[in-house]
């Protein structure tokens, strides 16, 4: 009975084994295997990113630094009395450092980022446990030049964002390493050996970015700041043709070189690529083009606009108080007249207007390649009622990313491809400079005819010429384009008094080679009062100017004059300021895209005064005077339901 | 009354020892020196400089403690019945001297230092009690059924050597000695409610011992989940483990082992069937465990056709130490029980350890030429 007793335990033992070393075997081992492993990283040089001409926007200097594994010194008095004088250091320096019970350590100051003549008479050496690694700094020759789009690199550099993270792989090339089966102390197994891998650089990138163009966006946007104070400004520019993005840039931005002591939003979020809010008004582009595509309009037809427009019941009214009367669907676009863009999405129906909408490529990201794209907002079809068939047509109720707009506007500029957008153009082999892959431009799709989208354009090229977007107006370089002022909703209603003017423009309109947008969130003017069609437009006009110039794109004389070159000038209507406060008069005229100017005269809370008064026809390019006072006068009701741009 | 003792054998008086149990001890030195030798080369060399040294010491222990065996197996083994009260009171009196002046190793208190040798009394103990323990049960045959006459003053005696073993403190040498204890009793014809009296004394026991040193509790922590706890106390059996998984079945060849550089502590003494399975594998671990096997059948065997009851009691006590220090070894080194530091007999390196336990194969190799086997 005892000897079975202990036969038994002994059996239970031999069961447990077979468990152990048969069942568990491989994954013990595994276990068992890592924690023999050492392995002591080895980095090559990271990449450049380069702009379109081949500048660096960014790039790393080779500097050699030492690793030492202390464990696999075994001389480490001789060790330290040979790198000493290479390193410009005291031996007891180094022997303390070479001494300490670490894995590895690097060898402070003089073993860090050394000169190629000191890595060579290190390698010289020869000596057992002295490795030679790349601890490169990234350098901005451009400091805060496209920021958002470089990205930035952290701990052993590793991309974190932007194009530094998403082109990570290609930048930082192969990691090497000494990789060796080590006792628990460190040091090398006798007899095992170790495995050495040389690391490879990384690759270039070349981007598609235009160096002058870029330095052109990013100087416009500073004046914009300078000027309105805003929360934000994001703007892009696009080469139409491709699908290239040639200017990205946002405000506010940080230094990469930087980033640690900058705030985390500001290299976290690439606004042009992140942010999601109602596009206004130049959503209407896109209504227009899917009227006309569906034969649902002439733009010569007829309509007759009374200031509101009646759907379901309610009446939504247009920007301009009264209306615009009877005007042609043109003229209708030229005003930005709400009630019209809503005729046209009933003409549309929703089923068509939102499969345009998809189509041109809201709703879902753009496949940009950087990291952090936003997807946009769309209704559900199935949720799409009148009031939202009608707000929709003219730009409400749908959340979109900038580079969605540029995008979709892209389109129309081309001849009605949307392309997929892109940054890189070529991954270079900095050794040999061959060129390792080139981006060829993707087209997602066929949206609408060419002969549809050179229509939208003449339209667009006329709103400049004649209508709401005339600060864009440059000779020569036949601009089109669209303003659009956007209220910000903010936890499910709209934030009073906070707005996003823009304006998304093409040059030259019969063959654009560029598209520009830009967005300015929630402006402060300096002076008080400015009209929202006098901000976004200008810098639009700017970069379009000066990039045409930069791409040698020959001015032409066959485009749309302004029309006040000729006698009947249309007048603009001034709004009434009397009676509304600083910040209320500020609302009213960042919503109103007519070209006036405003200079505002006294002290005091409230408008008491204006000249020329409410309701009065002035010729664009007029100035307001408003009269500042302590009385209030009984305050008119803001109503801004549906906005105007 | 003895159990087991159903058996009549018949007795041939002068005939030889038993060849198979001193086949199967050479192979388990044999096999252990070889085994000390590798688990120790690396620690030896990391120490002493001298990849032979614990190898080289233990060779000499076999080889005296071979001699020791053959010599004592010729000794009539009635001397120790006689002599057993001198001998239990020289060991209480060495457990004692250990604690006055004993050396500290490894967080314990027992050892004796001798100029450069160091000798375990808690192993001559082990020997000392069961003698004893054979002598008493033999004399008190009648009053096993009484639980103060019969059960109490052996168990006394055991509680106080283990008392003062978990003194020093030595939990795996207290486990074994009252394992045996348990053995001899049970054979010896104790009755069973006296052992469930036991096991409830030992249950409360046992939580006086955690009161007084919660690390043992940590110990059943890290028993119960040594990954949680992977550089503290679940160390040792997951480098265990890790030897063990990494043998497989036909392990990594003799001396390949990696986990015996520095990462499984003292690889040459509790652990060293951990590095055994991680050059032998499977095959190599379970043909140890059924030499081990052989070992303990060929001693029940000499214990039930002893010519006596101290002769059957003797080689009972002997035979149970030897099992339950490897159930125990191998127990802990698979991870299939708490922590207890404990040598595997024969194998691990250790001089008092191999001396005492080949001395009592010497005692039973002697009860077994008594007894006269017949086939």
């Amino acid at each position: 009975m005892l000897l079975f007793g202990l036969f038994a335990a002994i059996g239970a033992l031999i069961g447990r084994l077979a468990y152990v070393q048969g069942w568990q075997a491989a994954w013990l081992s595994n276990l068992a295997k890592q924690s023999w492993d050492r392995t002591v990283p080895l980095s090559g040089i990271r990449g450049s990113i380069l702009a379109s001409d081949g500048q660096p926007l960014t790039y790393t200097a080779s500097a050699p630094t030492i690793v030492a594994v202390p464990s696999q010194i075994k001389d480490k008095a001789g060790t330290a009395a040979k790198l000493a004088p290479i390193l410009h250091m005291s031996v007891d320096s180094v022997l303390r450092q070479i001494s300490q019970r670490e894995l590895m350590v690097y060898i402070r100051p003089g073993g860090r980022q050394m000169s190629e003549e000191q890595a060579n008479a290190v390698r010289k050496l020869e000596l057992p446990g002295i490795y030679l690694t790349e601890d490169g700094k990234r350098a901005y020759p451009y400091g805060s030049l496209a920021a958002q789009v470089l990205g930035i690199t952290g701990y052993d550099n590793v991309g974190l964002t932007g194009l530094e993270k998403q082109y990570n792989s290609v930048l930082s090339g192969k990691k090497g390493g000494i990789t060796f089966y080590a006792k628990a102390n460190g040091e090398l197994i006798p007899g095992e050996g170790q495995s050495v891998v040389e690391p490879t650089d990384g690759d270039n990138i070349k981007t598609t970015l235009n160096l002058q163009i870029q330095q052109f966006v990013e100087r416009e946007i500073e004046q914009a700041v300078a000027a309105y104070h805003p929360d934000s400004v994001t703007a892009i520019v696009e080469n139409p043709k491709t699908g290239a993005i040639l200017a990205m840039a946002n405000y506010p931005t940080f230094n990469p070189a930087d980033w640690r002591s900058a705030d985390p939003s500001t290299y976290n979020r690439n606004l042009a690529i992140w942010q999601t809010f109602e596009p206004g008004s130049t959503f209407k582009i896109v209504t227009l083009a899917a009227a006309l595509q569906e034969d649902k309009v002439n733009l010569n037809d007829r309509f007759y606009d009374p200031g509101y427009y009646e759907v379901a019941g309610h009446r939504i009214r247009c920007w301009k108080a009264g209306g615009h009367g009877s005007e042609s669907f043109l003229n209708v676009v030229e005003n930005s007249c709400n009630p019209g863009f809503i005729a046209l999405g009933e003409r549309l129906g929703k089923e068509s207007l939102f499969s345009y909408i998809r189509a041109f490529g809201f709703g879902q990201k753009t496949g940009i390649d950087l990291p952090g794209e936003g997807n946009g907002i769309l209704f559900k079809l199935s949720q799409v009622g009148p009031l939202e068939l009608a707000t929709t047509a003219f730009g409400q109720g749908v959340s979109v990313t900038p580079i969605q707009q540029v995008m979709a506007v892209g389109a129309v500029a081309n001849g009605g491809k949307l392309m997929k957008p892109y940054l890189v153009s070529e991954i270079i082999d900095p050794d040999t400079g061959r060129v390792v892959s080139v981006t060829k431009p993707t087209v997602v799709r066929q949206v609408i005819s060419p002969q549809v989208a050179a229509e939208v354009r003449a339209a667009l090229e006329s709103v400049v010429a004649n209508g709401s977007g005339t600060r864009a107006y440059r000779e020569g370089y036949r601009i089109a384009g669209k303003t659009g002022t956007a209220q910000v909703a903010k936890n499910g209603r709209y934030e009073p008094g906070h707005y996003i003017v823009s304006f998304i423009g093409m040059a030259p309109a019969n063959d654009p080679a560029l598209v520009c947008y830009v967005a300015i969130d929630n402006p402060h003017p300096e002076h008080g009062i400015v009209f929202g069609g006098v901000i976004a437009a200008p810098i639009v006009g700017n970069i379009l100017d000066d990039g045409l110039r930069e791409l040698g794109v020959p001015p032409q004389t066959q485009g749309l004059k302004k029309k006040y070159r000729y006698p009947e000038v249309p007048p603009v209507t001034v709004p009434n300021f009397v009676g509304l406060t600083m910040k209320e008069a500020q609302n009213l005229a960042l919503q109103n895209s007519a070209n006036l100017r405003v200079q505002v005269l006294g002290q005091g809370d409230v408008i008491i005064a204006q000249a020329p008064a409410g309701g009065a026809q002035v010729e664009p390019g007029s100035t307001i005077r408003l009269y500042r006072g302590q009385k209030a006068p009984s305050t008119n009701q803001v109503a801004a339901f549906a906005l105007g741009g | 009354m003895l159990r087991s003792m159903s058996a009549s054998p018949k007795r041939t008086p002068g005939s030889s020892p038993d060849f198979t149990l001193i086949g199967v001890i050479l192979l388990l030195l044999a096999f252990g020196v070889t085994m000390v030798h590798s688990a120790s080369s690396i620690i030896s060399a990391t120490r002493f400089q001298d990849a032979f040294y614990f190898s080289k010491r233990q060779a000499l222990w076999a080889l005296m403690g071979v001699g020791l065996m053959i010599w004592l197996s010729r000794v009539d083994y009635h001397v120790w019945r006689r002599h057993a009260p001198k001998i239990a009171l020289a060991s209480y009196a060495l457990l004692v001297l250990v604690l006055v002046v004993g050396v500290n190793r490894g967080g314990s208190k027992a050892w004796l230092g001798i100029g450069s040798l160091g000798i375990q009394p808690s192993e001559f103990a082990k020997l000392g009690l069961v003698m004893f323990l054979a002598h008493l049960l033999a004399e008190s045959k009648d009053r096993m059924h009484s639980f103060w006459r019969g059960f109490v003053p052996p168990m006394g005696l055991a509680l106080v050597a283990v008392g003062l073993i978990m003194l020093e403190p030595d939990l795996g040498q207290s486990v074994v000695i009252m394992g045996t204890t348990l053995i001899m009793l049970f054979v010896a014809g104790t009755r069973w409610s006296h052992l469930a009296t036991l096991l409830g004394a030992g249950v409360v026991g046992f939580a006086g011992l955690v009161a007084i040193a919660p690390y043992r509790m940590d110990r059943i922590y890290a028993f119960l989940d040594p990954w949680k706890y992977p550089l503290g106390k679940g160390y040792q059996i997951i480098q265990s483990l890790y030897a063990l998984g990494s043998g497989g079945i036909l392990g990594l060849g003799l001396g390949q082992s990696r986990q015996k550089f520095l990462y499984l502590p003292e690889p040459q003494t509790d652990f060293i069937f951990s590095i055994v399975g991680e050059e032998l594998g499977l095959l190599g671990t379970v043909s140890v465990l059924l030499l081990f096997a052989v070992l303990i059948w060929r001693g029940i065997r000499t214990a039930l056709y002893a010519p006596d009851d101290f002769g059957t009691l003797l080689a009972t006590g002997i035979t149970g130490m030897i099992a339950v220090q490897v159930l125990i070894n191998i127990g802990v080194v698979t991870g299939s029980i708490p922590a207890t530091g404990i040598t595997l007999p024969f194998i691990s390196y250790g001089g008092s350890s191999l001396t005492l336990l080949l001395s009592g194969v010497g005692i039973l190799l002697n009860i077994s030429k008594q007894a006269g086997m017949v086939e």
